[in-house]
């Protein structure tokens, strides 16, 4: 039977409503704790220990924050929509960070070779698998907060679910990276967001139908 | 009872903290504005249905409104959801010209316009237009519409697949 006004008045019980804060709070709780859990099992970079991190630290690190900042304020704009609101922030930050991959094809170009040492990288494997489980567990706890709003566009709000965590895990990554070449994080911190974006789009809008 | 979105607005707000008078105004209102909403833009044996969804979504989702924001365009936000929705789904006719903004006060022209299913419709290709209006929105068969537009019944068919994948898009875009 189909509920009527009455039938929903008396459902009705006070609700915590969806704020910014709790998104905000509860991605940046869960990447200091994936912080955390990379200083203990794997350690962090000596110049980040000593406070005096070296430049594409921290020039990387900078990205990340920027790009998972803007996705979180794009999907927290998706639980409580409103034609005519929009949030397209994320993509000039995207833009930005798209200067590694790009500069490193330059680079790549200029030299005339692959980038051989960074593909081979030991460390690239590393990168993707502590990157990728940071990003599940911020993503998952995002997707579960996104369900309680009312997303009207599932596809974009998974791409930029698994944007926003897959920026901050890999940021998280990036203060235990080893590596400090451009080609690096032009391939290796691409392709982590890039496969965590692309597992958001694939997964997350399932869990957030209505 | 007009209600001007100020109002709306507050009436949610306090909706949210369990004021059941506040909502009983807050869905009756939305009701009606629901209802010439839909008029038109679906089967007018649907409306009422699809009134009763969107209402029913309002509730389920009423955490994400955001009492610092004008409460009509989450609610129109909802409502095109729940169209699309439904328009993947029935085929009906209807005749009555789209108003929908019976229920609100002056000063909200400008938003209503904003919102409009017919400007959301409008933004697709003529063809897929005419595909959806006469087969999703006036219930012709396929051969009918075919004749009607002067498409081929494939046409048609991609047509109408397209569009609606056009307009759930273009809710993603806006």
């Amino acid at each position: 039977m189909t509920p009527t006004i009455n039938d929903l008045v008396a459902d009705l019980t006070p609700v915590r409503r969806l704020t910014p804060a709790q998104a905000w709070t509860m991605t940046l709780a869960l990447t200091i704790a994936a912080i955390l859990t990379i200083y203990a099992l794997f350690g962090l970079r000596s110049d980040v220990m000593a406070g005096q991190p070296a430049g594409i630290v921290v020039l990387r690190a900078g990205a990340l924050l920027l790009l998972g900042s803007a996705a979180l304020t794009a999907v927290i704009a998706a639980a409580r929509p409103g034609v005519g609101q929009t949030s397209h922030g994320w993509r000039w930050a995207l833009g930005a960070a798209l200067i590694f991959p790009l500069t490193s094809l330059v680079i790549m170009l200029a030299e005339r070779r692959l980038p051989m040492a960074e593909l081979t990288s030991p460390n690239g494997p590393w990168c993707l698998g502590i990157s990728g489980v940071s990003a599940l567990a911020i993503g998952t706890a995002l997707t579960l907060w996104l369900h309680r709003g009312a997303p009207v566009a599932l596809n974009r709000a998974g791409w930029l679910v698994g944007l926003a965590a897959g920026s901050f895990g890999a940021f998280a990554y990036s203060l235990h990276c080893p590596s400090t070449t451009i080609p690096y994080v032009g391939i290796w911190y691409t392709l982590a967001v890039g496969l965590c974006a692309l597992a958001g789009r694939l997964i997350v809008p399932r869990f957030l139908r209505w | 009872m007009k209600v001007d979105g100020a109002t709306l607005a507050r009436l949610m707000a306090l909706a949210q903290d369990g004021d059941s008078a506040a909502y009983r105004q807050v869905l009756q209102t939305s009701s009606e504005w629901l209802s010439g909403f839909f008029r038109r833009r679906i089967a007018p044996g649907a409306v009422d249905d699809l009134v009763q969804e969107t209402l029913l979504s309002l509730h389920a989702k009423r955490a994400s409104y955001d009492p610092a924001r004008p409460f009509l365009p989450w609610l129109a936000a909802i409502a095109r959801y729940r169209w699309v929705d439904e328009l993947r789904r029935s085929y009906r006719t209807s005749t009555d010209e789209l108003t929908g903004n019976e229920a609100f006060g002056p000063g909200d022209d400008e938003l209503i316009a904003r919102i409009s299913l017919d400007r959301l419709l409008a933004r697709l290709p003529i063809g897929q237009i005419d595909a959806i209006r006469l087969v999703k929105i006036e219930g012709l068969s396929i051969a009918e519409a075919a004749l009607r537009c002067g498409q081929s019944e494939p046409l048609v068919k991609v047509n109408i697949h397209r569009g609606l994948r056009r307009l759930a898009a273009l809710i993603e875009s806006e």
